[in-house]
């Protein structure tokens, strides 16, 4: 069996079902088709590929997953679902069962602002924007793990925000259970956001069970002229969960693309973010926090492409790693020879509160334009000691003293959440995690 | 209130501290004084708590306990304020936010209420006066670009806040221009009372023009060598310093 290689087993797997006469002639079998081959053919990162070369996936992945076997039914009922919701009526909620958006279970409030859609054969079929859209976002085609969602998800879920529409919030949930036998999900979400719309989407999971889950999800952004789409993911997992997760986004001129991601536990967290700027006068903002404690390992791989003249991206990412995590960060900045005066700033820093804790981070800038200001700084270190005598000096006990700082340290990436509830809830995570 | 005897510290393994004896009642005002680098800073130090200082030898009585025995907070708790030489920056905490902390866990030590948020900034705003500073400096991060008026002025403003007993000003006076100063002395002396007591460590006599002390100890390799008025003070800013050390070599 060890000579089988995982991506003959993927491949021959996906044979097999598509051979079922169900999927024999749909277009999005079609599509599935190239995905397992571009999968195939591209191979899952190996431990010298330098993108992953402090994150081991094949070994993870080989270790703890057996693709051969299927998840079994997911003991989430809809109700419980519903317990989990925010406390906000005039949101849209919806709901993810082991990697598989579930319309039964989700509550549509505007059908006026956003339209919402199940992605599958028929909507496939249908649909020209999901279907001109859907795994062709920019630079995705090099993802081996998208691939291997394309190939492999069932019922995805497609969000248009209409045309000059402010859209109310979105929270899509996943719940998931892993307490039959391990389970592997591959969410996908593709969201355009029209010409002038806005939208803000919120993501966050929910487990049950103790067995391996691995999650290969994928979100696509389309975004249009002057079109702002805000994306807040909280990853608060369990030890038993590896997540592989990856974003890519099109922008069009004078367009906003904000993501925020809080990986605060997990077993092993690596997100992907890739932001094509296609249009001028557009920014993008990538902010994240990782504060993580025992063997949690999170790796940030970003990179953002400006491919036109005359726009800015701004990325944000803080590290607090405590006993013997593992916080990796690398942060491209790819400015091609017609973006002239693009503004690009990075910045990436590290508490480090445990002997036994590891940073890894890596900028990489690529600037093949001569009149752009782009910048970049990282920094790892301790909590400053003088200022916690400043503190304790003043009243304040040690533990508080350093919680303060440290409160201080990671709210600064919270800026760009708008919606309070949420906000108050990741703010609320983290100060709790201060108070070990 | 303090009872300071025989202390010796150190640093590194290197002593500074070599047997300081002093004695401080309440509402007195004790003046520090002496050349660069006789431990002036290092006094105030160990009597905050800072750890990086060993107390080699002797004893520190503070209203019947054992200081040394006390970690910093404590030590705050029970009333000892540190106005430090240099305020720490901290970046992202605002002067208000970490204050209110720092009240409010001083009260709770003192078998106090902690003040709600109304009774906070209604307390906020009757010490801002004392000390003339503005409230936008509050709302910004604890010292960060702030001036080095306005850093002492907060650390004063602070002292105001969490009403201590006995206050340690570490060379309050460095880096002010004498508007600063008096605005600085100004906000001391208001909070002076019978029942508190100063100590005011500084290299220079101008300070002490402003707080006036009772005592003054001149502090030289390590001990109190000499001990008085405010003349003394006086007398130091007309001859400096070299006349004691003199006076030491040929005793």
């Amino acid at each position: 069996m060890s000579d089988i290689t995982i991506e003959n087993k993927l491949t021959e797997m996906f044979d097999n079902w598509s051979k079922e006469s169900v999927h024999l002639d749909s277009a999005l079998t079609q599509v599935r088709k190239n995905a397992i081959k571009s999968f195939s053919d591209l191979g899952i990162p190996k431990l010298k590929s330098e993108a992953y070369k402090y994150t081991p996936v094949q070994r993870l992945i080989n270790k703890n997953f057996d693709f051969s076997v299927s998840n079994q039914a997911a003991g989430w009922t809809k109700d419980a679902c519903k317990e989990e919701f925010y406390q906000d009526d005039k949101a849209n909620h919806l709901v993810f069962i082991n990697g598989e958006y579930v319309s039964d279970y989700s509550e549509i409030r505007s059908t006026d602002d956003l339209e919402i859609k199940t992605i599958d054969d028929e909507s496939f079929d249908q649909n020209a924007e999901i279907k001109n859209l859907m795994g062709k976002t920019r630079s995705i085609e090099k993802d081996a793990f998208a691939a291997l969602n394309l190939a492999f998800f069932n019922n995805g879920l497609f969000i248009k925000v209409n045309k000059n529409k402010d859209a109310i919030d979105t929270f899509v949930y996943h719940f998931v259970d892993s307490e039959s036998g391990q389970t592997i999900n591959f969410p996908r979400i593709l969201i355009i956001g029209e010409q002038g719309s806005r939208a803000n989407i919120y993501e966050k999971t929910f487990s049950k069970g103790s067995q391996n889950v691995l999650a290969l999800s994928i979100l696509e952004a389309s975004v249009a002229a002057n079109a702002e789409v805000r994306f807040t993911k909280l990853q608060q997992f369990a030890s038993n969960e590896y997540t592989i997760d990856g974003i890519y986004a099109n922008q069009d001129k004078d367009s906003r693309f904000y993501t925020n991601t809080y990986s605060i536990s997990g077993a092993v967290i690596r997100n992907n973010i890739h932001i094509n700027i296609g249009g001028e006068n557009s920014e993008a903002h990538m902010n994240g926090l990782y504060q993580i404690a025992g063997k949690s390992h999170v790796d940030n791989n970003t990179s953002v492409d400006h491919m036109v003249p005359n726009c800015y991206s701004n990325e944000l990412y803080k590290g607090i790693m405590d006993e013997n995590s593992r916080g990796v960060f690398n942060g491209k900045i790819y400015v091609r020879p017609d973006a002239q005066k693009t503004n690009a700033f990075q910045s990436n820093n590290n508490i480090v509160l445990s002997d036994t804790a590891i940073v890894n981070t890596k900028p990489q800038l690529e600037i093949w334009a001569d009149d752009v200001k782009c910048s970049h700084g990282c920094t790892t270190g301790q909590l400053d000691e003088e200022a916690i005598f400043y503190l304790r000096a003043r009243g304040i006990d040690k533990k508080s003293a350093k919680a303060l700082m440290l409160n201080a340290f990671a709210n600064e990436t919270l800026e760009e959440v708008k919606n309070e509830q949420v906000k108050e809830e990741i703010e609320g995570i983290i100060l709790n995690k201060l108070h070990y | 209130m303090l009872k300071i005897n025989n202390l010796h510290a150190s640093i590194e393994g290197k002593d500074i501290l070599k047997g300081i004896n002093l004695e401080i009642k309440p509402g007195e005002v004790h003046a520090i004084m002496g050349p660069n680098g006789s431990g002036k800073s290092t006094l105030a130090s160990v009597l905050a708590g800072r750890e990086e200082y060993e107390v080699t030898a002797g004893s520190v009585d503070y209203i019947d306990k054992d200081l040394l025995e006390l970690a910093p907070e404590e030590r705050a708790r029970e009333g000892i304020f540190l106005a430090f030489q240099y305020p720490v920056e901290i970046p992202g905490v605002s002067t208000t936010n970490f204050l209110k902390t720092a009240v409010n866990q001083v009260r709770e030590a003192r078998g106090l209420d902690a003040l709600d948020a109304v009774s906070f900034l209604k307390e906020m705003k009757a010490k801002m006066k004392l000390v003339d500073i503005d409230q936008a400096l509050l709302s910004r991060a604890l010292n960060e670009g702030f001036s080095g008026g306005e850093k002492k002025r907060n650390e004063i403003f602070q002292m105001a806040m969490l009403e201590p007993k006995l206050s340690i000003l570490d060379e309050t006076d460095s880096g002010l221009d004498i508007d600063a100063l008096r605005i600085v002395a100004d906000g001391v002396n208001k909070l002076k009372s019978d029942s508190n007591a100063t100590i005011v460590v500084t290299h220079y006599q101008r300070l002490l023009d402003y707080i006036v002390p009772d005592f003054v100890h001149v502090l030289y390799k390590g001990k109190i060598v000499k001990s008085g008025t405010k003349e003394l003070a006086l007398e130091l800013e007309e001859k400096g310093y070299d006349w004691i050390k003199e006076e030491l070599a040929t005793a």
